[in-house]
């Protein structure tokens, strides 16, 4: 039977859910410190933001077509330098990673198994990744595409919940904000972004490549949604000051909404059980990606024998900071340095050597 | 497959190698005769007792032989020249008469219940249709019953089946094509589909995976089954297999291919997905509406049958705080004297269910229903009342297993109730968490698998959503607002309604 592309909803549904991930729980909090009740404004322009390296990675892909980017990557700029890009990748994955799994270890410690360790945690979820790490990307974009309904019920559940307590009052005023505080307020809601970059893969597998930029900015434009509305339903719910002081406020919002009468009282666990599938669908294809970028640089043709000793490294790396404000500060730094080069620098650079080499051609 | 010798020209020589080869075969009857107004031409025919129509023989073969032709005399000549066409041309009565060059061929067809006639003098054997032994008549599935709808099943006949579907699509682009598989087992395997519908690629994959199978013997399609699926390590069958000839048809129309194997009424279907196995034949026979209901009750159930006795652990051992105050008191009054803690509850429950199902499906009919009642009632009453079990797992447990029962296909529930299991011991180590685990590991098994290069998943994962195929999964659309052929199967001809 003939090989299944990845149809263009897919495609949607796998940028949706690899974006949204660990950074939603306390992205409205952190730009509320921020931007206040601006903070909206960050999330927009941050995702709007993406747009250039998303239409950079498209391209690239039309260029090279039916291939990925890890291997056409050594005809660009050479076999020893990508070999150099390759290795930075793979340290971006995997740190990113260990980064989600360790928050996402702290959050269900914290709301769902109070006497489990949190290694027990990690590594389940790692186990459990790996399994989807070993398949390829047509059966990852699926789990995506099936994730998406899951993310789509939450979100829609979530807002009707809140709307009987919502205070309108506590989002104004939604304007006021200090210009010199966007370039920080940016940089801080990009990374609630990243993930995106799976495309550098998918977008080979394609089945109609005509119209991939526009559904690959859908995918965003969605993100940037769920983004907002996180961030106002939060928002009027706590009240700025009050949105500050926490941690994960897209969590504790679920242990204020209570509705009397109602069978279901503790939203929360439901909540935190559903955005398990969310974050599982955010690492998912990390842990693919980190496989494939191995094969490359060790030239196989599998990429599934990779990924469980992948596991043993990234559970090594999550285990390393010391608390969660180590994880917030170190861990997270380090992620959006390697974040810049993996979706801002390699990209560009690969897209402007290959113009160039074109226009040298004709 | 080997030539073997050739037939000889003595009559004789060719009776010793048959009757070497069928040493010890006491099934097998010889008869030899002498033809001709002076008895001077031998004959003699080989069968196997029992797979043979003998009224068949008796009539229309050895009379004509033995009576008539010894009337008639025919001219010299053409005796010395021709005797053999003679014969097959002038006397025999059969419909179908076929030629063999070998003694293999000849061995071959009298084990299918054919009738093998050697005429002494000449190199090849008249092979005559007379096939005929006992079947069973037509009867209603015992699997598949329906409240509205055909009454007709599959037989053990392969003949018989295909005719019930050749009623049903009068169209000679409905091609039967036979395959016959297994070394020694010879079963006859027919592989049906519409030609034009179906999608060219599909039928190349089954006929080349057909082609592949070497094994001695194809017993029930279960094994045919087996060795041609995507992943025979899932618990999840990868191909419907049904009784009813409606279903298949219908499965024909939808582009689908459908094979059938001699000897057992379970027809296969392939490729099947997820909502395939959520759709029941009877679903097209009731009002859309309420068709539509039962769809998404199905699916519903669906989830019981997976998640509940896990949930129940989650919620009991590890994360009470998920139901509702007043729920989670009530359970934990319940659980109060109960000595174990849920998982073994659970566990044990559940054995004891598949201990009443396991015995049910052994003894049918009326002991059967006693074993339900007994086990139903008496175990679960008497295991409240001693306070080993909560009432509520009682609850649980039979909820769960009457959801499983809902669902059309009993492989699928099967499969299921595998994943089941495994949420359940995840969720006695992880409490929710591990149930989501669980969740994740079957999503991703899910995902993977394919039913003929098509993804089992489909059409919610994503192919086919453009075109609706949900209309027809999800709920069911009234006839005249279904006006194509789902997408999954990339069928030729897409359209239903024109």
């Amino acid at each position: 039977m003939e090989e299944h592309k990845i149809s263009n909803g897919q495609l949607k549904a796998l940028i949706i859910t690899a974006n949204i991930g660990v950074g939603i729980l306390s992205l409205p909090s952190s730009i509320a410190d921020i931007m206040n009740n601006a903070g909206w404004i960050a999330i927009v322009l941050g995702g709007l933001a993406t747009l250039p390296f998303v239409y950079i990675m498209n391209k690239l892909a039309e260029m090279y077509r039916g291939r990925i980017f890890y291997e056409y990557g050594k005809e660009v700029v050479g076999n020893i330098l990508f070999k150099i890009f390759n290795v930075v990748y793979l340290t971006y994955f995997l740190v990113f990673l260990a980064f989600v799994v360790r928050i996402f270890g702290e959050v269900i410690e914290a709301y769902l198994l109070q006497n489990t360790p949190i290694e027990v945690i990690i590594l389940t979820m790692l186990l459990a990744t790996s399994y989807i790490g070993r398949s390829d990307i047509k059966s990852i974009s699926r789990m995506a595409f099936l994730i998406l309904y899951i993310i789509a019920i939450s979100t829609i559940i979530f807002v009707i919940l809140s709307l009987p307590t919502l205070d309108l009052t506590n989002l104004f005023p939604a304007f006021k904000f200090d210009i010199k505080d966007i370039p920080k307020g940016v940089s801080t809601v990009f990374f609630s972004y990243v993930g995106f970059e799976i495309i550098l893969i998918a977008l080979a597998y394609v089945e109609d490549s005509k119209s991939t930029l526009k559904f690959s900015f859908l995918g965003i434009f969605y993100t940037i949604l769920i983004y907002l509305v996180t961030f106002f339903i939060t928002l009027s719910q706590f009240g700025i000051h009050e949105l500050k002081k926490q941690i994960w406020p897209s969590i504790s919002i679920m242990r204020e909404i209570e509705l009397p009468g109602f069978f279901i009282e503790n939203l929360d666990g439901i909540m935190m059980a559903s955005w398990v599938l969310v974050v599982f669908a955010t690492m998912g294809p990390l842990m693919y990606a980190s496989g494939v970028v191995l094969s490359n640089l060790f030239n196989t043709r599998k990429h599934n024998f990779f990924v469980l000793p992948l596991v043993t490294i990234v559970m090594i790396i999550a285990l390393i900071p010391e608390s969660l404000t180590q994880v917030y500060s170190t861990m997270d730094m380090i992620v959006r340095y390697l974040a810049i080069f993996a979706i801002i620098i390699a990209p560009t650079i690969l897209f402007i050597v290959s113009l160039l080499k074109r226009r040298k051609r004709v | 497959m080997e030539k073997g010798d050739p037939v000889h020209k003595k009559l004789d020589k060719n009776m010793k190698k048959i009757k070497d080869i069928f040493k010890n075969c006491d099934d097998v009857v010889y008869r030899q005769f002498k033809v001709g107004i002076n008895q001077e031409f031998s004959l003699a025919i080989i069968y196997v007792d029992g797979l043979v129509n003998s009224d068949a023989i008796s009539d229309f073969a050895l009379r004509p032989l033995l009576e008539t032709a010894r009337k008639v005399e025919p001219t010299p000549l053409t005796i010395r020249d021709n005797l053999y066409s003679l014969i097959t041309e002038g006397n025999i009565s059969i419909s179908e008469v076929k030629e063999a060059e070998t003694i293999n061929e000849v061995v071959d067809a009298v084990l299918v219940g054919e009738t093998a006639l050697l005429i002494d003098g000449y190199e090849k054997v008249a092979i005559l249709s007379t096939r005929g032994w006992e079947k069973r008549g037509i009867d209603e599935p015992e699997t598949e019953t329906v409240i509205r709808g055909p009454r007709d099943g599959f037989t053990e006949t392969l003949r018989t089946n295909t005719v019930l579907i050749r009623r049903r699509i009068k169209d000679p682009r409905l091609k039967v094509k036979m395959v016959e598989i297994g070394e020694r087992s010879k079963t006859d395997v027919a592989v049906l589909y519409i030609e034009d519908i179906v999608n060219e690629k599909l039928l190349s994959e089954v006929k080349e995976r057909l082609e592949r199978i070497k094994i001695d013997a194809i017993i029930e399609s279960s094994v045919l089954e087996e060795l041609i699926e995507d992943n025979c390590i899932s618990p999840f069958p990868q191909m419907e297999n049904t009784e009813r000839p409606d279903s298949v048809a219908a499965s024909l129309l939808e582009g689908r291919v459908a094979l059938i194997v001699d000897n057992t009424p379970f027809v296969l279907v392939l490729p099947a997905t997820l909502g395939t196995f959520m759709q029941s034949s009877e679903d097209y026979y009731t009002r859309w509406a309420i068709a539509s209901v039962a769809r998404i009750i199905r699916y519903i159930a669906g989830f019981v049958a997976v998640l509940a006795p896990g949930l129940y652990i989650a919620t009991t051992a590890f994360n009470p705080e998920l139901l509702p105050t007043g729920l989670a008191f009530y359970v934990a009054s319940t659980r109060i004297n109960v000595p174990f803690p849920a998982v073994v509850e659970a566990f044990a429950m559940e054995l004891t269910i598949e201990f009443l199902r396991e015995a049910g499906t052994r003894i049918s009919g009326p002991i059967g229903t006693t074993i339900g009642i007994v086990g139903g009632l008496i175990i679960g009453q008497a295991a409240v009342e001693a306070g080993i079990v909560s009432p509520l797992m009682i609850i649980v447990v039979a909820l769960t297993t009457v959801a499983s029962f809902t669902l059309p296909s009993y492989e699928f529930a099967a499969g299921l109730r595998f994943y089941r299991f495994i949420i359940m011991i995840l969720a006695a180590i992880l409490g929710i968490y591990g149930v989501m685990l669980g969740l994740i590991v079957m999503g991703t098994h899910l995902v993977k698998l394919n039913s003929f290069g098509i993804p089992f998943t489909s059409p919610f994962s994503g192919l086919g959503f453009k075109t609706g195929d949900l209309k027809d999964v999800l709920v069911r659309v009234p006839v005249s607002k279904s006006k194509h052929r789902p997408d999954f199967t990339f069928p030729k001809d897409k359209k239903r309604i024109k």
